[in-house]
């Protein structure tokens, strides 16, 4: 009894100590973030566009109409299908490069496997528009370095092609910087994982009788489900709000908007076409489909017995 | 049998060395790529060559001697330093919370931050751009820390309270029975061990706000507060007859060479905190 009631106290205590330490943290988290959430869905129902932005004309409210208009645009289902695709190929690729990757470092020895982390941790600390740039200067079309060599190796066709006319073309090309500059995460988080494998467990696989393949299949990729789990999705999330490379790869949004995604459409309504009402509608459908994912990002963390706290 | 287990092991050792080198390739080309452009002089620029064959730097001395860009270096810096010593103070504070008081709404407070952290920063452009443009702060060095600070305290407080769980806390109980204050306890127990994950985070979160470039486009108009990825994409148009490659490279070398070092200087920790949040222990 007594000792339920000094639990009680404590945790009184401790949640009033909480709060001072929680409190400014919190304040800067609610107006720097729940305000502008708040002013996002307010003008998602307005008219809001340049006279209204600049010239002080009165706002109309005009409920779902934005979405309506939003929902009927064929280019927004365009859009957002490509948004998905183009996010998933990312994601495929990121994880597939980073895990293999991962299984290099821990069968290599330290100097190879050293060689290879500072590669790594190059590429992922490469500002994004830095990144972005060299990529596109390295596929010039005429003065490109991959040009060149491709023709240099025989290929006479590839002299002036241009890796961004093509939309696929153009896609892969992002992807390919997207995955050299997020490789690196996964493969981090891979590598300590699998060295988190206590080593026995691989021995008497391999006392077993299991081969290499066979003992990464069956003992070391279910230990490192979790992890990988939590590697997928957060490359979901990052590949999902991609901005930077393809704004500036693409010139923002390619030939006729073609390699568009959700993100580069948002700002182009918003600030191009300064129809910010509209664009604040595709902030809001962002933000559903990616809580949504990270609801699954907390459920995979949980499931795997992972102390938030 | 031994043989064949040789042989083996050569031929798989190769394979690795292999792989291990096209991945080198494919991580470091680029990097090179563009510090060697940077280094070529306006007529061989084009030719291709992997290692320049007349060094110049031409281009370093034509960006320093732009205030367009040095403005941009200062305006980054700055940036970048107070936004991540406010956002590491107050994510300190509140990890140090989560990490050692037990309070209701605990667990839901870790999964808020990391939700926010997941927050597609896009959507808040308007509504900031807005907002800014009320308060005045728009295309002002506030104008884009307060931004920065939202989006890196959620990363700030995810990163410290994963490092904070692992501190023996009780040895701050410890120097208390042996004597010393509370202050001293926390001075030279508590701040030692946490000091490498603060610092860790620091790291984190100024690569963040360094290499913000939705932000640093639509937030600010001038030279006043455009930080160098923003001014970076301003270099393109700058002028149609002079072809601009040399000086945005030797520009993008400028911001990235300092986060390499930085990154491969403090590499180990900075792997610590990339992981910290996915793997225990």
């Amino acid at each position: 009894m007594s000792a339920g009631d000094g639990m009680t106290t404590t945790r009184r205590g401790d949640a009033l100590a909480a709060a001072r330490y929680l409190a400014p943290a919190a304040l800067v988290l609610v107006g720097l973030l729940g305000y502008p959430m708040y002013q996002l869905v307010l003008i998602s129902f307005y008219d809001y566009g340049q006279e209204q932005a600049s010239a002080g004309a009165p706002l109309t409210f005009i409920g779902f109409d934005n979405y309506q208009r939003l929902f009927s645009e064929p280019q927004f289902w365009g859009v957002l299908g490509q948004t998905v695709a183009f996010a998933a190929a990312c994601v495929a690729g990121t994880l597939l490069v980073g895990g293999a990757l991962a299984v290099l470092a821990s069968r290599v020895r330290a100097v190879p496997r050293t060689l290879l982390f500072l590669a790594a941790l190059g590429a992922w600390a490469t500002p994004a528009v830095a990144g972005s740039t060299v990529w596109l200067f390295l596929f010039d079309a005429d003065l490109g370095l991959v040009n060149e060599v491709l023709v240099g190796l025989g290929i006479h066709d590839m002299a002036g092609y241009s890796w961004t006319y093509d939309k696929l073309v153009a896609f892969a090309l992002v992807a390919g910087e997207v995955i050299w500059c997020s490789f690196p995460f996964v493969m981090v988080t891979l590598y300590a994982g699998i060295r988190a494998i206590p080593a026995e467990v691989l021995e008497a696989a391999t006392l077993d009788g299991a081969s290499t393949w066979r003992a990464t299949r069956s003992v070391v990729l279910p230990l490192l489900r979790p992890l990988i789990a939590v590697a997928t999705i957060q490359s979901i999330i990052w590949d999902f709000k991609l901005f930077t490379q393809i704004y500036v790869m693409t010139g923002g949004g390619g030939v006729a908007g073609q390699n568009l995604v959700l993100n580069v459409y948002a700002y182009q309504q918003a600030f191009a076409a300064s129809d910010y009402g509209l664009g604040s509608a595709i902030g809001v459908v962002m933000t559903v489909v990616l809580l949504v994912v990270t609801l699954f990002y907390l459920r995979a963390l949980r499931r795997r017995g992972e102390e938030l706290a | 049998m031994a043989l064949t287990g040789g042989a083996d092991t050569t031929a798989r050792k190769a394979k690795w060395w292999f792989v291990n080198a096209v991945v080198v390739v494919y991580a470091l080309v680029p990097v090179l790529w563009i510090a060697s452009l940077s280094f070529k002089t306006k007529e061989t620029i084009n030719d291709g060559n992997f290692v320049p064959r007349e060094w110049t730097l031409e281009n370093y001395r034509a960006i320093f001697g732009t205030s367009e860009f040095v403005r941009a270096l200062v305006n980054s810096i700055g940036i970048a330093l107070i936004a991540t010593a406010i956002a590491v103070v107050l994510g300190t504070m509140a990890a140090y919370a989560i990490a050692r008081l037990d309070f209701p709404g605990k667990r839901a407070l870790v999964g808020v931050s990391l939700l926010i952290a997941m927050f597609p920063q896009v959507s808040l452009v308007s509504p900031l751009f807005e907002m800014e443009r009320g308060l005045g702060l728009f295309d002002t060095w506030p104008g884009l820390i307060l931004p920065y600070i939202t989006f890196a305290l959620p990363l700030a407080i995810y990163t410290l309270s994963a490092f904070f769980r692992e501190i023996p806390w009780e040895l701050e109980k410890a120097a208390k029975m042996d004597g010393a204050t509370p202050a001293q306890a926390f001075l030279k127990v508590i701040a030692p061990l946490a000091a490498p994950g603060v610092f860790t985070t620091a790291i984190l979160v100024f690569i963040f706000c360094w290499n913000d470039f939705l932000f640093a486009i639509s937030l600010t108009s001038t030279e006043r507060s455009r930080t160098v990825p923003a001014a970076l994409s301003f270099f393109t148009g700058s002028s149609q007859f002079e072809d601009p490659t040399g000086t945005i490279c030797a520009a993008a070398v400028v911001i990235t060479v300092p986060i390499i070092l930085f990154v491969l200087f403090f590499q180990r920790r900075i792997v610590a905190g990339l992981t910290s949040g996915a793997v225990k222990g």
